[in-house]
């Protein structure tokens, strides 16, 4: 009754390891470009180029800024492994990804210089500490924000690069039931909760416009690590001492990959008014091998977890178009169709992820010479996915996940 | 209409694109489940303790609502199964029989480890639902359920197969009775308890029964005999099987379908496995120590089934990771400390259970007399080092018990099984499932293992499941039913249900 109760106390605790996020690119990085299937690389369209391709933003005429805001709501539901009956849904707080962007240089000059400050990776998801899944996850919040100054040359009316150093700050907050339940019936608890460290990337870009009717744009987003030091361990536990000696870590080390990406966009305009992009996107997934929790003591026995994602890398497929109807308003529609990354086996509550379908609509509104407004509605339909988890330490079952996201920017022209 | 949205992103979108907030995830078909061949609008459980939620070695109510037929019974519901109706204690009543509770652990110096401290309720717990000792003078007596013609669980706690057809089982009488069946009988009733179960107009039954018969001699440490402990005998394999088909003719007589389930393996339940791994290095310190004074001794000593005879347990031969086969009891743990020792409080406590009132106690002092004499005892000698003083055999399996309990448990399967498929019945075979999850599984996050208190599984009696537990178990006879009769009844989520409740 004695030994070996300590050593094995501590692997019923905690038995998943932490979890992570999955596919948590964000894919809403401007209003017109959201509007029309997320595609930009090889458009000119506003001063967000310098996202979807600084090449292009030295071919914009006038100086600018534009901000903007999208409001996430998404929804996921999960339904327990064949042959049981409880159904769980996610109650997601809303999102909001932003996007600023602004951009000088003297009219005449062929330089143009800019500024972004925009959210291409988070992750917000809420399934409570009832559902069935909770010792994977109770609720998880990623962020990341790239700060990105830019420097774009036009060589001529055809040519132009362009390229940006990416400053990238998060945070992340982890929390999930420990199935530990105390005298009152009450289960444990463990938050993870941690800033990252500053790191840098660049994004760069070409931007060719051969003819009136064609253009060619290439970005490259490089990987950048987010990586969290020292970030705070806190439990709700029983107080039996043989338990409290297995939960004794109060800080944490992590690294969260934030993908390359490589992005080829053509743009045409069989008429005057109306333009069409095609764009296609690699994401480096492959990058994000597993998540691993460094603990500076022990979290259910164990000073470190691991959980492996093997993801893949995947592609993004992207067609949009808009039409200028007149002076004052321009309309667009669009898709894009995005391969997940999670590879069968590895699926996660965090996010369960599935070959996602986007359809998505908007418009301008040129309400002076100076300001525009714009607006975009985008909705996000991922495939039903059953899955084992069973190499993920994830949580075996079928999920279905959609979200709506309405946003609106306004931009200044000087 | 769902389905076309979902199949067209475009409707939905505009849809959406005005209510969105009302827009959730939708799985493409609705989950949809049968009954398949099955009418279960009239449930009867047949059992024993694991049939009425025992758990933590008593039954109370908490147990009682997450029993094993009560979830089942909870998963008919979604194809048309009927109400169930089990004897309940009362809420003000809700201890039942009183319980295990885990108040803490221990807390050695090194390299000692820290190990459970397990208390029963005190006698005088307000929330109990004994009334009294019955007329043979140490069976606590528990109220008696209300509406005893609704009842439709009948497990009874302690009932072999072997008592299935003796009158007066329930009745309260000097000689003893089983106070669990008394209180789901008319008072005086002298009933068997097959008499009980049959023609209860059932359209589904479930019987797990046949555990103790081979269960009581394997957690008496094999401590029983004709005359000492008869009841914790292993029921005789010729009367096994022909009482069980008695049995499940009765249950089938107006052709309700049913499921049945095998007895496991009682040597792998935590009563048996905890203990072992850590007397190993205990009793070979002892057994050093007596070396060291000249007694030269390999192992201890110790009494075998219900006779004088001794046997000689090396720390070796004891079961654990690094082998042996001899097993002792969850029981010993509290008595092999004082090895080494002179004492007979084992003796001594054995006696004040069968005599426990005190104007007893002059038959009570006759009984220990008896118990001296009749296994040469000499308690004033250094307990399990001196043959004298022997540990009991009601804490050690030996290989010649274990050889018992296993062939009985052999052949009662292949008596239950045999009836299964002539009655063309459903089987949850127990004995092949806790086998399978000897060296544990990993589900929804959690593991489990047959290990005491941390694998989930089993309650701190070591030997009957925690909710959970009995969770998991209804699931898989669940997916016995539904593999027997083309139904689709939906499994439970079983992380609902608690297991050990650590302070």
């Amino acid at each position: 009754m004695k030994s070996k109760f300590l050593a094995l106390l501590g692997s019923a605790m905690l038995t998943a390891s932490v979890a992570s996020a999955g596919g948590y690119q964000v894919n809403l990085q401007g209003q017109k470009q959201i509007g029309m299937g997320h595609v930009g690389t090889g458009l000119v369209l506003d001063q967000s180029s310098i996202f979807f391709n600084p090449g292009a933003l030295a071919h914009l005429r006038q100086n600018g800024i534009q901000i903007g805001v999208s409001a996430l709501s998404s929804k996921i539901a999960f339904r327990d492994a064949s042959g049981g009956i409880s159904e769980a849904r996610t109650d997601n707080p809303m999102g909001t990804p932003f996007q600023v962007y602004a951009s000088y240089g003297p009219t005449d000059s062929p330089w143009r210089f800019g500024i972004g400050v925009y959210t291409p990776y988070g992750s917000t998801v809420n399934w409570g500490n009832a559902w069935q899944g909770r010792f994977g996850l109770n609720e998880l919040t990623l962020k990341a924000i790239y700060i990105q100054p830019t420097v774009s040359y036009r060589f001529s009316d055809k040519l132009g690069i362009g390229a940006g150093l990416v400053i990238n700050t998060g945070s992340v907050n982890l929390q999930r039931s420990i199935p530990l339940t105390d005298a009152n019936g009450q289960e444990g608890r463990i938050e993870l909760d941690g800033k990252s460290k500053t790191s840098i990337g660049f994004n760069a870009g070409v931007y060719f416009q051969p003819t009136e009717k064609l253009s060619l744009g290439v970005t490259y987003r490089s990987k950048v690590d987010a990586k969290v030091e020292g970030g705070d361990v806190t439990y709700r536990i029983p107080t039996a001492g043989p338990v409290a000696a297995q939960f004794t870590a109060t800080e944490f080390d992590a690294t969260l990959p934030l993908p390359d990406n490589i992005t080829l966009g053509i743009g045409f305009r069989p008429t005057e008014n109306l333009t069409v992009g095609v764009d296609i996107q690699r994401v480096g997934w492959g990058a994000y091998k597993a998540l691993q929790f460094d603990f500076n003591g022990k979290v259910g026995g164990q000073e470190s977890s691991v959980a492996q994602r093997n993801y893949k890398d995947s592609y993004i497929y992207r067609v949009g178009a808009q039409y200028k109807v007149s002076e004052m308003l321009t309309v667009r529609a669009g898709g894009y169709y995005d391969k997940t990354p999670v590879r069968t086996g590895y699926l996660t509550p965090e996010t369960p992820d599935a070959d996602s379908r986007s359809v998505s609509a908007g418009f301008t509104l040129a309400l002076s010479e100076k300001v525009d407004l714009d607006a975009s509605f985008s909705y996000i339909n991922k495939k039903e996915r059953t899955d084992l988890a069973d190499k993920s330490s994830g949580v075996a079952g079928t999920f279905k996940s959609v979200a709506y996201i309405p946003g609106v920017a306004v931009n200044y022209k000087f | 209409m769902k389905n076309i949205f979902h199949k067209f992103g475009a409707a939905t979108l505009l849809s959406c694109a005005f209510l969105f907030s009302g827009c959730e995830a939708e799985f493409e078909d609705e989950a949809s489940f049968s009954k398949g061949e099955l009418d279960l609008s009239k449930y009867v459980a047949v059992g024993n303790s694991l049939t009425a939620g025992y758990q933590d070695n008593g039954l109370y109510l908490e147990g009682q609502v997450f029993s094993y037929p009560n979830i089942l019974a909870n998963q008919f519901g979604f194809v048309g199964g009927g109400a169930f109706v089990q004897p309940l204690f009362t809420p003000e009543q809700r201890n039942g029989s009183g319980y295990l509770r885990l108040t803490g652990f221990t807390n050695p110096t090194a390299p000692a480890t820290p190990s459970p401290i397990l208390v029963p309720l005190p006698a005088n717990d307000p929330n109990l639902a004994v009334r009294g000792l019955g007329a043979d003078g140490r069976t606590p007596l528990l109220t008696r359920f209300s509406a005893l013609d609704k009842i439709q669980n009948f497990g009874v706690p302690g009932i072999k197969l072997a008592d299935i057809k003796q009158p007066g089982y329930g009745l309260n009488n000097p000689q003893g009775f089983n106070p669990f069946f008394e209180r789901i009988l008319p008072e005086g009733s002298t009933l068997t308890y097959l008499q009980r179960v049959s023609n209860q107009e059932q359209t589904f039954f479930s019987a797990w029964l046949g555990n103790n018969d081979v269960l009581g001699y394997a957690t008496s440490g094999g401590f029983a005999s004709e005359t000492i402990n008869p009841t914790n005998q292993i029921t005789e394999t010729g009367k096994f099987a022909s009482y069980y088909e008695e049995l499940i003719n009765a249950l089938t007589a107006k052709g309700a379908k049913g499921i049945v389930a095998t007895i496991p393996d009682v040597r792998s339940v935590p009563f048996f496995t905890t203990v072992g791994p850590t007397a190993k290095p205990l009793l070979a310190g002892a057994i050093a120590a007596a070396n060291a004074q000249g007694l030269p001794i390999t192992g201890v000593s110790v009494l075998t089934k219900a006779t004088a005879s001794r046997i000689n347990v090396t720390p070796a031969s004891i079961k654990s990771a690094s082998g042996g086969t001899i097993l002792l009891t969850l029981t010993s743990s509290a008595y092999l400390s004082s090895v080494g020792q002179p004492t007979g409080r084992y003796w001594r406590e054995l006696a004040k259970g069968r005599y426990p009132k005190d104007e007893d106690a002059a038959k009570r002092d006759q009984e220990l007399k008896g118990y001296l004499q009749n296994f040469q005892l000499d308690t004033t000698r250094a307990f399990g080092l001196d043959p004298r003083n022997p540990i009991p055999s009601a804490f050690v399996l030996d290989d010649e018990e274990q050889a018992l309990v296993a062939t009985a448990t052999t052949s009662f399967n292949n008596a239950i099984k045999a009836q299964a498929a002539a009655k063309k019945l459903a089987l949850f075979d127990a004995f092949t499932f806790f086998n399978s999850i000897q060296s544990g599984f990993s589900m929804n996050g959690i593991n489990y293992s047959p290990a005491f208190i941390i694998g989930n599984l089993f309650s701190l009696d070591g030997v009957h499941p925690t909710p959970r537990g009995y969770a998991i178990i209804a699931n898989e006879m669940i997916k016995a039913i539904n593999k027997q009769y083309a139904s689709t009844i939906p499994t439970i989520d079983v992380t609902q249900f608690r297991a050990v409740l650590i302070p």
